[in-house]
């Protein structure tokens, strides 16, 4: 019989050996669905950045002529970001000097990387099924995403990209599935979430792996010493949870602590044994997940990855009410964290690697209903990386004008550029081959322009 | 009922019998129905489970003797467990938020003590569909929250109609989607009504996104395509009924403040700032133009009470909570017709509605084989510990102001209007390719299992009544009762595998936690006890609700 005691029971076990043996993503049948992207011999990621709630993105990204900013303080009133304020911008494209844009006065950080020409932004951006006037969707003659302006349901397109259809798998999780066969020595899923379960991630055939903020928990019960009896105890949950169980919902759980198993002590020594950064993140809850991802981007070779996609996100952005007063706070939060983010990624030479990109349910309608904004449809995104064409503002930014050539009731505005060619952007720098776009953003085709221009 | 089914089936065979045997044509009364099988303690588990924070013996030997109608009809008339008596005995703290740990407090308190189960049970899964939260806005209103989850609580076998008016005008839900100061619009500065109530009541609380058969599926136009229950210009029109409303008593409509006593008492109207306009509602209903604020709101939730899609949708969403998140058609359709219709001519009665629910056939074991039942909520796990090892903690309280944390969820604690998990949450794999739902594994993330895991870990071994180094709010776990059996495997196992799974025990985990205890010395009583115990507790037949 073993000598034990009860400090071996109560002290928690360190991630000591975490060399032990590694179980990778769960074999699933490799049969359908392999795409054709060819070996890859570098490390890409994407890290989607996901502002939950609807940014109103019309006070991130303001218009700063002088006619336009007066259509815009027009419409906005109450809740329009004073001009005098904002942060100028000078978009590569057009007239140098004239900062036709200026950005939201707490955003001091992405103004520089601008500037330096490693941001960029997306203009009116959201899901459309085909490129749709507002005549168009008066009348109904084209086909629209389904349930427009209802929170979860735009999350859920943006995520999957699905249009007027359903799916039950995300444009991140087709991704996956196509390179599965590309990555198959990588020690980590290509899909890793800091910020919980996303249909973004959800895939036929991959299935993506959900950390916290600062990674993967340790199993306090568990060791890895053969002379502990912890390392028994290990053994004995391993096997209860491989058993066969007769319930859907038995299954559906035993799966997770499986995989929670298998991946805890791996990930956990990779962020543990990361470089040391100097770079110093926000103390926010996106500061800390973005720190984490820059960790274990750091720790790329000893997982032996090549291609990751990470989902963080925060909440906060369902601005219906005191808009003025939580706005600034919320834009100083992304851009502290993606300035920070960014930074690091130059510390630990991964810059040209690395793409960081907003998504959000939707815009917030131009009118207020008092002190806040309510949810509407394209708004403005943001993407920072070195692989980023930076300094640039992509895509058609709208007349933001009531009842305007965009607008289709309340200051609502009709995405000029869909989330479908942000998407497939994004996946061709990730990969993926023309020829597999569709898989990714199965809209593509409905639209001219397959690649926005924004990635190198 | 199954053991209804038996017993109709008996009565039948006797009466055949009895006709056979009875051409003479006597006159002798029919015999009485043979009394229908003994409710055995597994079964009475299960029902357990459905309606209470977890079975016990206890529990269990009442359901059997009572049998499940009475028992039910007896906790129909128990009067709600209430929260906000005792947060408003509690001296103020310098932030009032600081009592949201009393809140969670007397939350556990009564899930795990209230003689109102069902009552609590209940109000516990209306507090998941009609969601407020302490996350965000109302971090620092817990006397608000307590006196909305008092609320759902004294409504849960009440009429739904009324249901929705006191969610309504509760200013919790004013200011968590922002109804609270919603004022009539200004043309000029381009403000009009917010749209966040108006938006969610529909498609969260009442009615969903597209219309419904009685069943639940969705119905389909000619096309083939689900029909949607209302469009963008519907929610304005709703958003423009609820204008005019604040804080009762405040000498403002604009910046309203709270108060202790205005947060916990219905919004008030002020007539002025309220839209008087004419609205079209669902199915085209119109509210004329010049009526009052409270007429409007009458009509508006009249129109929403009274669509089609309530009782599916209220069917679908308290059998998830209670009984499985995959209910037949069948089943959907016979909690509707209760909702619908409560057998006198009255529509939206919940408690007849819950009763439904729990007494139908598919609520009962082994129908559906592996559908049947669902993940048990991860909280649930917990209390259902608690409740069988009366967990208690010095102090006496329990306040895990953190259970959102370890758990994915505590109450009142969603991250937003959404709940923890969407009821339609498929996790890749057999249950998607099935086109089936697990909701609760939407939080049964790899992360959260662990930090369930290691929080049983510490429960057990740590956090239970063996320990002389707790602190006064350690809600430890009591299994002094077990420690007698600590050196028999076989008994001790028994003895907790019939505590926590009315001794339906795998033989996997049978002879796991046999092989563990064959590695602890016989003078380690309780660490015999707690592996025994962690084991059950962490394992997939624990995390499942049968």
């Amino acid at each position: 019989m073993k000598k034990i005691n009860r400090r071996d029971f109560l002290r928690s076990s360190s991630a000591a050996a975490a060399a032990a043996t590694f179980a990778s993503t769960p074999g699933l049948a490799y049969s359908q669905g392999i795409g054709t992207a060819a070996p890859f011999d570098d490390y890409r990621a994407l890290v989607c950045v996901f502002l939950h709630g609807g940014n109103d993105s019309f006070n991130m990204l303001v218009p700063n002529t002088t006619a336009e900013y007066n259509v815009y303080a027009a419409s906005r009133q109450n809740l329009a970001v004073t001009r005098q304020d904002l942060l100028p911008i000078n978009p590569r494209s057009q007239t140098p000097g004239t900062a036709p844009f200026g950005l939201h006065p707490s955003m001091g950080g992405i103004q520089t990387l601008f500037e330096a020409g490693n941001a960029a932004f997306v203009a009116n951006l959201g899901p459309l099924v085909e490129p749709t006037t507002k005549t168009q969707y008066q009348q109904k003659s084209v086909l629209l995403p389904s349930q427009l302006f209802s929170h979860n349901d735009q999350q859920s397109q943006w995520h999957s990209l699905k249009g007027a259809g359903t799916s039950k798998t995300g444009w991140a999780g087709r991704i996956a599935d196509l390179i599965r066969t590309n990555v198959a020595g990588q020690r980590m899923a290509t899909n890793a979430s800091l910020n919980g379960t996303s249909l973004f991630q959800s895939a036929e055939h991959t299935i993506a792996y959900v950390m916290g903020q600062s990674g993967p928990l340790q199993f306090e019960g568990f060791s890895d010493d053969p002379d502990n009896i912890l390392y028994d105890q290990k053994l004995a949950f391993q096997r209860i949870v491989a058993a066969q169980y007769s319930s859907i919902y038995e299954r559906g759980f035993a799966e997770i602590q499986r995989r929670a198993i298998d991946s805890a002590d791996t990930v956990a020594a990779a962020i543990a044994s990361a470089p040391v950064m100097t770079t110093v993140f926000p103390n926010s809850q996106l500061g800390r997940q973005l720190e984490t991802v820059a960790r274990l981007i750091g720790s790329r070779d000893q997982l032996q990855m090549q291609r990751q996609i990470f989902f963080v996100g925060i909440g906060g952005f369902d601005s219906h009410d005191d808009q003025n007063q939580n706005q600034p706070g919320l834009l100083a939060g992304v851009s502290e964290a993606m300035a920070a983010f960014y930074a690091a990624t130059v510390e630990i030479g991964a810059a040209d690697s690395v793409t960081a990109f907003t998504q959000s349910d939707f815009g917030r309608t131009l009118t207020s209903n008092g002190d806040g904004t309510d949810h509407a449809w394209g708004g403005n995104q943001l993407v920072v990386g070195g692989a980023v064409n930076g300094q640039d503002i992509y895509g058609t930014y709208p007349v933001l004008q009531i009842g305007g050539e965009d607008d289709v009731g309340g200051g609502r505005m009709i995405p000029t550029t869909s989330a479908d060619q942000y998407a497939a952007t994004l996946a061709r720098w990730f990969g993926i081959p023309d020829v597999d776009l569709d898989i990714v953003a199965p809209h593509i085709d409905n639209f001219v322009q397959r690649d926005l221009g924004f990635m190198v | 009922m199954k053991t209804r089914l038996l017993s109709l089936l008996i009565s039948l065979l006797v009466g055949l019998a009895g006709c056979g045997g009875s051409s003479g044509g006597n006159n002798e009364p029919p015999p009485p129905p043979p009394p229908p099988p003994p409710i055995t303690k597994a079964e009475a588990f299960q029902f357990l489970n459905q309606s209470t924070f977890g079975a016990t013996d206890a529990e269990a030997q009442r359901v059997i003797n009572l049998r499940y109608e009475a028992w039910i009809d007896d906790q129909l008339q128990k009067p709600a467990s209430l929260q906000l008596p005792h947060i408003q005995s509690l001296p103020l703290p310098p932030f009032m938020g600081q009592l949201q740990a009393d809140r969670v407090d007397i939350w556990f308190r009564n899930a795990l003590h209230g003689d109102d189960q069902l009552r609590q049970r209940v109000a516990f899964a209306l507090s998941e569909i009609m969601v407020v939260s302490q996350i965000g806005v109302l971090n620092n209103r817990p006397y608000s929250l307590a006196s909305y989850y008092d609320m759902l609580a004294e409504n849960a076998f009440g009429n739904y109609r009324d249901l929705i008016e006191a969610v309504t005008l509760h200013p919790a839900m004013g200011v968590y989607l922002s109804m609270l100061g919603n004022e009539k619009p200004d043309v000029e500065n381009n403000i009009r009504p917010d749209e966040n109530y108006a938006r969610e009541l529909m498609q969260l609380f009442s009615i969903g996104l597209v219309e419904l058969n009685q069943d639940g599926s969705v119905k389909l136009d000619d096309r083939g395509q689900p029909i949607p229950t209302y469009d963008q210009e519907t929610i304005e029109a709703f958003a423009h009924v609820y204008t005019g409303w604040t804080y009762a008593g405040s000498p403002v409509f604009r910046e309203a403040r709270p108060t202790l006593t205005n947060q916990v008492i219905p919004m008030q109207l002020w007539p002025s700032f309220h839209d008087t306009g004419p609205k079209t509602l669902l199915n085209g209903f119109v509210i004329p133009a010049g009526q009052m604020g409270m007429q409007d709101l009458a009509d508006a939730l009249d129109n929403i009470f009274n669509h089609p899609n309530v009782g599916p949708f209220i069917a679908i969403r308290l059998i998830q909570r209670l009984v499985t998140s995959n209910p037949s058609p069948g089943y959907v359709s016979r909690v509707a017709g209760v909702f619908n219709d409560n057998g006198f001519g009255v529509r939206g009665d919940l408690g007849a509605v819950v009763k439904a629910i729990l007494l139908d056939d598919e609520a009962q074991p082994g129908v559906r084989m592996d559908l049947d039942g669902k993940v048990k909520e991860p909280l649930l796990r917990l209390t259902q510990l608690w409740r069988v090892y009366n967990a208690t903690s010095q102090s006496g309280r329990y306040p895990l102001n953190f259970a959102y944390i370890v758990f994915g969820q505590g109450p009142l604690q969603a991250s937003h209007v959404f709940n923890f998990f969407s009821p339609f949450y498929a996790p890749p794999g057999e249950i998607s390719d099935g086109n089936l739902v697990a909701p609760e594994l939407e939080i049964s993330t790899e992360y959260l299992n662990t930090f369930v895991t290691n929080y049983m870990f510490y429960q057990t071994f740590a956090l239970n009544s063996t320990n002389t180094q707790l602190n006064e709010d350690d809600v430890f776990i009591n299994f002094e009762s077990e420690l007698a059996l600590a050196n028999d495997v076989d008994m001790l196992i028994d003895s907790v595998a019939g505590k926590l799974l009315a001794g339906q025990i795998s033989d996997t985990l049978r002879n796991e936690t046999a092989g563990m205890l064959a590695l602890i010395p016989d003078t380690e009583a309780a660490l015999r006890v707690a592996e025994t115990i962690y084991l059950i507790v962490t394992s997939p037949e624990y995390a499942y609700q049968r």
